[in-house]
């Protein structure tokens, strides 16, 4: 299994490598200019190449591009045309770690409500519970967040007064409440469906049967080999979702007024701040090669039948 | 004694639909972030020329007045809260926009300043003499007036700010806009010294710039933020981030700036020019429902926007005893055309698109009466405004006659139409939905919309590429129809992205750049707009209507100007 973790890492410069390439094409040779964005209404040429030269825009692209990188691959993501002197890492590394704590803390909701009702609904299959709750469940997911996210606002900061409407203080804060129900009740929804039907597929099996008439109890059968291998498919899952939610991010920061990444990369992008969208770019490709070889890895030990090499 | 008449400094772009409806893209364009609540017009002191003549001396008496009577208040501390959007920059040197300037004017300032009134007020200069001839100013610097840090401020300082800000390195995109009347600036601006011949110290406190010609709005170009003072020690020692720890002279010093968060800026104790109200104030950078927050008590002040209008307004409604309704601010929106490219070189084909479209029904019947119909170029109120500007009133027969007389009359012949609107929403504005339509039923002229994204828009924009463009307005930083009508159509100004051309024009507005007596000049720009006006330069569209804004009966003093202007000292907040 290691030879295994140690291959699928030295993927991730070769990935990484790419990924930077078409951002960076993208970015040069797309549309719109960092420069004119700054200077707007005033824009003059003259002023224009000054701080092209001043910001190293005016350097042969490949230049810049090694240039990018050389400092990508000693840590140092270059500094800020937005926030001119600024280092980008210094300016990232916070937010980052904001969206993370909301991300998690959407996870831990989707994932804390869903897996029991998934597993719930699949014991309960045939009963009128089971398709009421599919149904409900289909509705809270297809429900679009720019209405879940005034309606949470609308209900639990100004007509109960539970929550303030807006700010961030911590992941112990209250105020992660309502973006993480944001974020998370989509989830709750996906995770249910997921695992009911994955619950259900393993309840079918013949092991569960032989489980059955060995004489385990009920719930040791239900815990131990139900549960268990149902988790198996839901953990590919998790690890795509921490995607999903990297994108719902945007519009939870934005009308709850976080100070997370989603919100900065958007702007970011259309200020067309390079070395920030590609600090961004290449921090979340790397995040996603470890969350799913972090997937990977997990099989091995829920499942002692998969040997990873 | 000098006579002094406003001058129209800064235009900042706004891409906002007039209404202001789509705040998303609001934020993108001009990251202020309450568009509607940047500040209202007091507008009877800019109503027209005769009452902008009245002598500098005193403008300036009245204000101390002012001054003087805030100065006997105790500070009434607390904190005022409201959102904003990060600043482009904290450089007073490079601010361009309204979001920086907001900030800027608190912490640092200048020789002279401008009330909430719009009068000019003397900031750090106490006094000034002007020359016989015009050209020459004198300022006396206050024998009080400190940085942050309690250094004095001397005439030095002044003299090495204002060169840092034309140098070249500084790459400022507004220097040669606000300093250009200096003598010897454009060496300066162009790196051939690093000196400017026309401003001598002639000792600590005493201060002379020399300018090119007299030039009666040169003090008012002095309030923006090109002429304000810096510490040198402080900038040369902070690199390019030294408006990390900015030590400025402001009423304000800059307690916390966390990028994406807040600004919390902290009231500067030794600040002696009055109006000492509130202690801290806390800019929300994190942006969030702003009526929401309003509504839970976490902001003072809010915009209304589009959607709460109507529940605002009802009288029954609590929120209604804290709204404010303000006039305008000075601002403009158009659709441009360009005068260069077919089929808009033909000027019949361009009085023909505007007499085919009747603002009337689209002001009242779809942005709900929050506009004005725009007929002329100057807003109601400006100095300048025209009331008997006639402009191209909706006219479906003349309009056909027009279309007739072009030279793009026949369809099959007539190039495709395209407009550009700026934004990412797939939306381009009701407003404009409906002219296209008023086009295709009056003309029979079928126009298409291309939506693109801002940065790209902006770039395509300064190289004209463009047929014709919508989406785009002028705000007024500053109440004077120069830069209002010079930079938007002077064929020279690269901010005349139609490329109109006309010599009568350029020749007007020459001549009103130096003419001295303030009705004549104003006369001159009259004459000018009522030709660009009938050259059909543009479609105007619409003059901003009355503004909704909400603030917190605690909150006493707070002015809405209708340009940005340092004003946070007068917020007293009384709990």
């Amino acid at each position: 299994m290691w030879i295994y973790i140690v291959r699928r890492l030295l993927w991730l410069p070769i990935l990484l490598f790419a990924v930077s390439a078409v951002t960076f094409t993208l970015g040069t040779f797309g549309p719109g200019d960092p420069v004119v964005v700054q200077l707007g209404a005033r824009y003059d040429e003259e002023t224009a190449d000054r701080l092209r030269e001043q910001l190293g825009l005016n350097r042969p692209v490949l230049v810049q591009y090694g240039d990018y990188m050389w400092g990508f691959i000693r840590g140092d993501f270059g500094e800020s045309l937005r926030f001119r002197g600024r280092p980008v890492r210094e300016l990232i590394a916070p937010k980052m770690w904001v969206s993370a704590q909301l991300a998690l803390a959407a996870l831990i909701i989707s994932v804390g409500v869903g897996l029991p009702l998934g597993f719930f609904l699949a014991t309960r299959q045939g009963s009128w519970i089971d398709p009421t709750a599919v149904a409900v469940a289909l509705f809270v997911m297809s429900v679009p967040i720019m209405v879940t996210a005034p309606g949470l606002l609308w209900v639990g900061c100004l007509k109960l007064g539970w929550v303030p409407c807006s700010g961030w203080g911590g992941f112990f804060d209250t105020r992660i409440i309502v973006p993480a129900l944001i974020l998370g009740l989509p989830g709750i929804a996906g995770m249910t469906r997921l695992m009911r039907a994955s619950t259900l597929d393993v309840l079918g099996q013949d092991f569960i049967r032989t489980a059955r008439a060995k004489g385990l109890s009920e719930w040791s059968v239900s815990s131990r080999h139900v549960f268990q291998n149902a988790m198996l498919p839901i953990v590919t899952i998790l690890a795509f979702s921490v995607a999903g939610l990297i994108g719902g991010a945007f519009i939870a920061e934005t009308i709850i007024g976080i100070p997370g990444i989603g919100r900065f990369a958007v702007e970011s992008i259309f200020d067309r701040d390079y070395p920030v969208i590609m600090a961004i770019t290449l921090v979340g490709a790397g995040a996603f090669v470890l969350a799913n070889l972090l997937a990977d890895i997990s099989y091995a030990f829920i499942d002692p039948r998969i040997r990873i090499t | 004694m000098k006579k002094f008449a406003f001058v129209a400094l800064t235009l900042v772009a706004i891409a906002a639909a007039a209404c202001g409806g789509d705040s998303g893209d609001v934020a993108i364009v001009d990251p202020t972030p309450i568009l509607s609540d940047s500040e209202v017009a007091q507008s009877q002191e800019t109503q027209g020329t005769e009452e902008s003549t009245s002598q500098a001396t005193t403008e300036v008496e009245t204000s101390k007045e002012i001054v003087s009577d805030a100065i006997t208040e105790a500070p009434s501390g607390g904190v005022f809260r409201r959102v904003w959007s990060d600043p482009p920059t904290l450089d007073p040197a490079l601010v361009t926009d309204t979001t920086s300037s907001g900030v800027v004017v608190e912490l640092f300032s200048g020789l002279v300043a401008l009330s909430t009134d719009l009068q000019l007020v003397p900031d750090l200069a106490e006094s000034w003499e002007i020359s016989p001839d015009g050209t020459v100013y004198t300022f006396t610097i206050r024998a009080d007036a400190t940085f942050h840090d309690g250094k004095a401020v001397t005439a030095q300082d002044f003299k090495w700010s204002i060169e840092r800000a034309a140098n070249p390195r500084t790459a400022s995109p507004v220097a040669d806009t606000y300093l250009n009347d200096l003598v010897g600036i454009d060496d300066v601006l162009e790196g051939r010294t690093t000196e400017i011949a026309g401003i001598q110290v002639i000792d600590e406190r005493t201060l002379q710039f020399t300018i090119d010609a007299p030039k009666a709005y040169f003090l008012a170009k002095l309030t923006y933020s090109t002429a304000y003072v810096l510490d040198r020690e402080n900038v040369e020692a902070g690199g390019s981030t030294w408006t990390d720890n900015p030590n400025g002279t402001g009423p304000f010093s800059l307690k916390e700036y966390r990028i994406g968060e807040r600004i919390v800026l902290e009231r500067f104790e030794g600040y002696s020019r009055g109006g000492n109200g509130v202690d801290t104030i806390v800019m929300n950078l994190a942006g969030g429902q702003q009526m929401a927050m309003y509504e839970n008590d976490e902001i003072d002040l809010t915009g209304v926007g589009l959607f709460d209008l109507e529940r605002v307004l009802d009288p029954n409604e609590p929120l209604n005893s804290e709204l404010v309704v303000a006039p305008p601010n000075f601002n403009i929106s158009y659709i441009g055309f360009n005068a260069q490219m077919a089929p808009f070189d033909d000027v019949n084909f361009r009085m023909a698109l505007n007499h085919a479209i009747d603002k009337e029904l689209i002001a009242n019947e779809v942005l709900s009466q929050l506009v004005t119909p725009a007929y002329g170029i100057l807003p109601p109120g400006f100095p300048g405004y025209n009331p008997e500007l006639e402009g191209l009133k909706y006219d479906p027969d003349r309009a056909l006659q027009l279309l007739q007389d072009s030279q793009y009359a026949d369809p099959a012949t007539r190039p495709r139409i395209v407009v550009t609107v700026p934004g990412r929403g797939g939306t381009i504005g009701l407003d404009l939905e409906v002219i296209l339509e008023m086009w295709h039923q009056v003309l029979g002229v079928e126009v298409e919309i291309q939506q693109v994204e801002w940065a790209t828009y902006l770039e395509d924009l300064n190289k004209q590429k463009f047929q014709a463009f919508a989406g785009l307005g002028w705000e007024a930083d500053y109440p004077d129809p120069q830069d209002f009508l010079d930079i938007l159509f002077h064929s020279n100004s690269s901010l005349n992205h139609g490329g109109f051309s006309n010599a009568e024009v350029d020749a007007l507005l020459e001549e009103a750049r130096v003419e001295p007596d303030a009705v004549k000049r104003v006369a001159l720009y009259r004459d000018a707009e009522r030709l660009i006006v009938g050259d059909a330069a543009w479609v105007p569209l619409w003059f901003q209507g009355e503004r909704h804004v909400l603030i917190k009966p605690h909150v006493k003093g707070y002015r809405l100007t209708p340009m940005i202007v340092p004003k946070l000292t007068q917020v007293r907040i009384e709990k």
